[in-house]
């Protein structure tokens, strides 16, 4: 497998005509409009398909545990908490929706964080809502992984120096991707995912 | 025995935020409510005070996420007449074209929330297509799509590019046929009137005692509105219809709020003609210069004491998407705002959850909730 | 509405406790009250004047005295009215307004946990934005805002 680099790369398209029900949808700036992902999933996806199933049955021959298959499907099917914090949630919910929709990563939100292994912090973490942001990580099952969504999440942001305000969720649960951005694009969570697989795929599960 | 408490939040896809709705339940009906907020409070009538004017207008993008640009505009009224500052013409009339865009813009995303909470997934899609085309709008010319930081005190930071307005005509021409659309699938589903029909009944009377503004009020047969009881900017210049319902409940909101995108985009075109055909200044001359960003501090202290600061106080009331907001800005010379306090209609619109969820079931509280609009941020701040 | 109105009206019903009524830009005008007269007053102003809707209720911290302020509004006139008192520093009190215009429960509960102003006979006096047990109010000048550097001294403070 090629090394991870830089997940997504945004390539500036000419304004694409999307039909829809009613006519040609008027794309008003060409250059938001559409993210080339370069290393397109689908491409890689049934080479390490094959890659881990192999592997598979050599450990399994050696009696060992299914590592490589674990970590192939956990990383290509990240269910992150529905859980909308602040604004940052606001383009968290626009990632979903018919733009950008961050499912066809494999990335489906789920409200229960029993079946979540991946908890996004989308927005401002008040020490209110700290041990309850705790309780939700730890009834995570294992293996899971933080993302950072925004500067909130990320360091306080502008509500840094705000009396009621965590200055950074590090300070609470470990953090395994940051975003920056107020609020990030979709475009950069979806980055942001992407490295966290590639961070998946490198480190393991 | 059976009643008890149960926790509806902070994480719960009812919430669309962070509070928690604790309910007291018998069997499946609700007893009493009690709404448990602050969970978003970020304290920004506090960091206020230790901003420059202009600085604010950065909190208040965040303050209402759904409707930045529309509390933009209620703090830079209140903080224009707490300095005496006036805002150019054409600036006037850009800022009610932000405001109606983000009205469109909040209510399709509450029509994509609302109704997916009700189990209809194609909504959602077609609400969140349709408002990323506004939000490219935005983008066009104010440069974000969440959080603008577009107005000033004085003014807007600069004009609306070249070629906007027709772009914008080509989204409203999209939009129209959409809100066809939109009814068809929900006022045509059958299942979608009995989940709604005769939920969450809040009378007008009700309504002025407990404070509950906007489409709430409007849905119960209200006819205020602060753009037409009280112009402000230039909503005397316009033409549009107050939109209201009489059935007080779940479905008359929808209606409501459907019928106001409608009248936004009526607005919007007549704001866009005029735009196309007065060009002018968007920044009011004279500004005095510790309104922009902080200068270098070199003999900070003693330039301080030089200037003259004028000192007032300001209030400013608009119509915002989810009803009446006020903010009260007091100038006591210097640079930073005195104090800040803002009225978050949703704060109210909550305040009242007892006397609309009491007695309905708890598989009721998602439309009921959802119909309410809430945007946590402003409620906390 | 201007103050003229508003003042025969108030005298008309022979509101009690009024210190001054001036005009304000946006409001129909400002009326200073003696805040012991707030049970008597509000009333007054809800039915006799016809504010029967609350906007909001805020608090100033003066230094030297405290200030409560109360926005209403009037469906008919379609303007508002400001109500303002000036509160003693040492233990700012009045009487809540809560019993006459119900929606100032919230906003109560919010000046009385961000000011520091105490709502008599208020029916739920509890934290509303803070957690319980907060012991400070962020809104009054002697709070000072902390670099996000005194982690420790914030967690103490929740
Ligand atoms: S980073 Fe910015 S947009 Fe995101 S939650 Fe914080 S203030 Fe809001």
């Amino acid at each position: 497998m090629s090394t991870p680099g830089p997940a997504v790369a945004s390539v500036a398209k000419p304004a694409a005509a999307v039909v829809g029900p009613g006519g040609e949808l008027p794309i008003v700036s060409s250059d938001v409009s559409f993210v080339e992902i370069e290393t397109l999933r689908s491409r890689e996806f049934i080479p390490e398909a094959k890659e881990a199933l192999s592997a598979l049955v050599k450990e399994q021959a050696e009696g060992k545990l299914i590592r490589p298959v674990f970590n192939w499907a956990g990383r290509n099917s990240l269910f992150p908490l529905h859980w909308g914090l602040a604004c940052c949630a606001i383009e968290f919910a626009a990632a979903f929706g018919a733009r950008w929709d961050a499912e066809r990563f494999g990335v489906v939100p789920r409200s229960s964080p029993r079946q979540c292994d991946l908890l996004i912090v989308n927005g401002t973490v008040t020490w209110k809502v700290a041990h309850k942001l705790i309780a939700l990580y730890e009834q995570m099952p294992e293996p899971k992984w933080v993302i950072a969504m925004g500067n909130c999440a990320t360091g306080g942001g502008p509500f840094r120096t705000a009396y009621s305000v965590v200055p950074g969720v590090d300070k609470l649960v470990p953090v395994d991707v940051y975003i920056a951005g107020c609020p990030p694009r979709p475009e950069a969570l979806l980055d942001g995912i992407l490295r966290l697989e590639a961070l998946i795929r490198e480190r393991g599960a | 025995m059976s009643e008890m408490w149960i926790n509806m939040g902070p994480q719960h896809p009812m919430t669309h935020g962070l509070w928690n709705l604790r309910v007291r339940i018998d069997g499946e009906r609700i007893l009493d409510v009690d709404p448990e907020m602050g969970y978003l409070h970020r304290g920004i009538e506090k960091i206020s005070e230790d901003r420059h004017y202009n600085e604010v207008i950065t909190l208040m993008d965040r303050t209402c996420y759904v409707a930045g640009i529309a509390w933009e505009h209620l703090y830079v009224q209140a903080a224009e007449k707490a300095l005496g500052i006036a805002p150019t013409e054409r600036s006037d009339w850009i800022r009610m074209m932000s405001e109606e865009f983000q009205r469109l813009a909040s209510h399709i995303m509450w029509y994509a929330a609302f109704v997916q909470d009700l189990g209809l997934m194609s909504p959602f899609l077609y609400g969140m297509r349709d408002r990323d085309l506004i939000l490219d709008l935005f983008q066009s010319y104010t440069g974000g799509r969440l959080t603008y930081e577009y107005m000033r005190v004085g003014g807007v930071r600069n004009d609306v590019p070249e070629g906007f307005t027709h772009r914008a005509r080509e989204v409203l021409d999209w939009l129209e046929p959409r809100f066809v659309e939109y009814d068809r699938l929900c006022m045509g589903s059958d299942i979608f009137r009995r989940r709604c029909d005769d939920l969450g009944v809040l009378k007008a009377n009700d309504c002025v005692r407990l404070g509950v503004t906007g489409p709430m009020l409007r849905s119960a047969g209200s006819k205020r509105d602060l753009r037409k009881d009280r112009p402000y900017s230039r909503y005397s210049q316009v033409e549009f219809d107050v939109a209201t319902a009489d059935s007080a409940d779940v479905t008359g909101r929808y209606l409501v709020r459907m019928e106001e995108m409608r009248q936004s985009v009526r607005i919007l075109r007549q704001v866009l003609d005029w735009l196309d055909s007065h060009p002018g200044p968007v920044l009011a001359d004279h500004l005095p210069r510790w309104l922009g960003a902080p200068y270098a501090p070199i003999g900070r202290e003693a330039y301080l004491l030089k200037r003259n600061y004028p000192k007032g106080v300001g209030l400013s009331a608009i119509e915002e998407p989810h009803g009446e907001a006020c903010a009260y800005v007091v100038n006591e010379g210097g640079e930073h705002p005195y104090r800040v306090k803002f009225r978050s209609p949703v704060f109210a619109n909550l305040s009242a959850a007892h006397h609309y969820l009491v007695g309905y079931h708890v598989a009721d509280i998602p439309p009921i909730m959802g119909s309410v609009d809430v945007c946590v941020g402003e409620v906390d701040r | 509405m201007n103050p003229e109105d508003v003042r025969t009206k108030l005298a008309a019903a022979g509101a009690p406790g009024i210190i001054s009524i001036e005009p304000f830009e946006g409001v129909a005008a400002r009326v200073k009250f003696d805040p012991t007269a707030a049970t008597a007053l509000f009333p007054i102003v809800r039915d006799a004047l016809g504010f029967p809707h609350l906007s909001m209720v805020g608090g100033i911290d003066w230094v030297e005295r405290y200030e409560v302020f109360y926005l209403v509004w009037s469906d008919p006139a379609k303007t508002y009215l400001l109500l303002s008192a000036d509160l003693d520093a040492k233990a700012p009190h009045i009487e809540t307004a809560s019993a006459c215009w119900p929606s100032a429960n919230w906003h109560e509960r919010e000046a009385w946990e961000l000011v520091g102003i105490q709502f008599d006979h208020h029916p739920d006096l509890r934290h509303l934005l803070m957690p319980d047990g907060y012991q400070f109010h962020p809104l009054q000048r002697a709070f000072k805002l902390h670099e996000p550097e005194d982690l420790e001294v914030k967690v103490r403070h929740v």
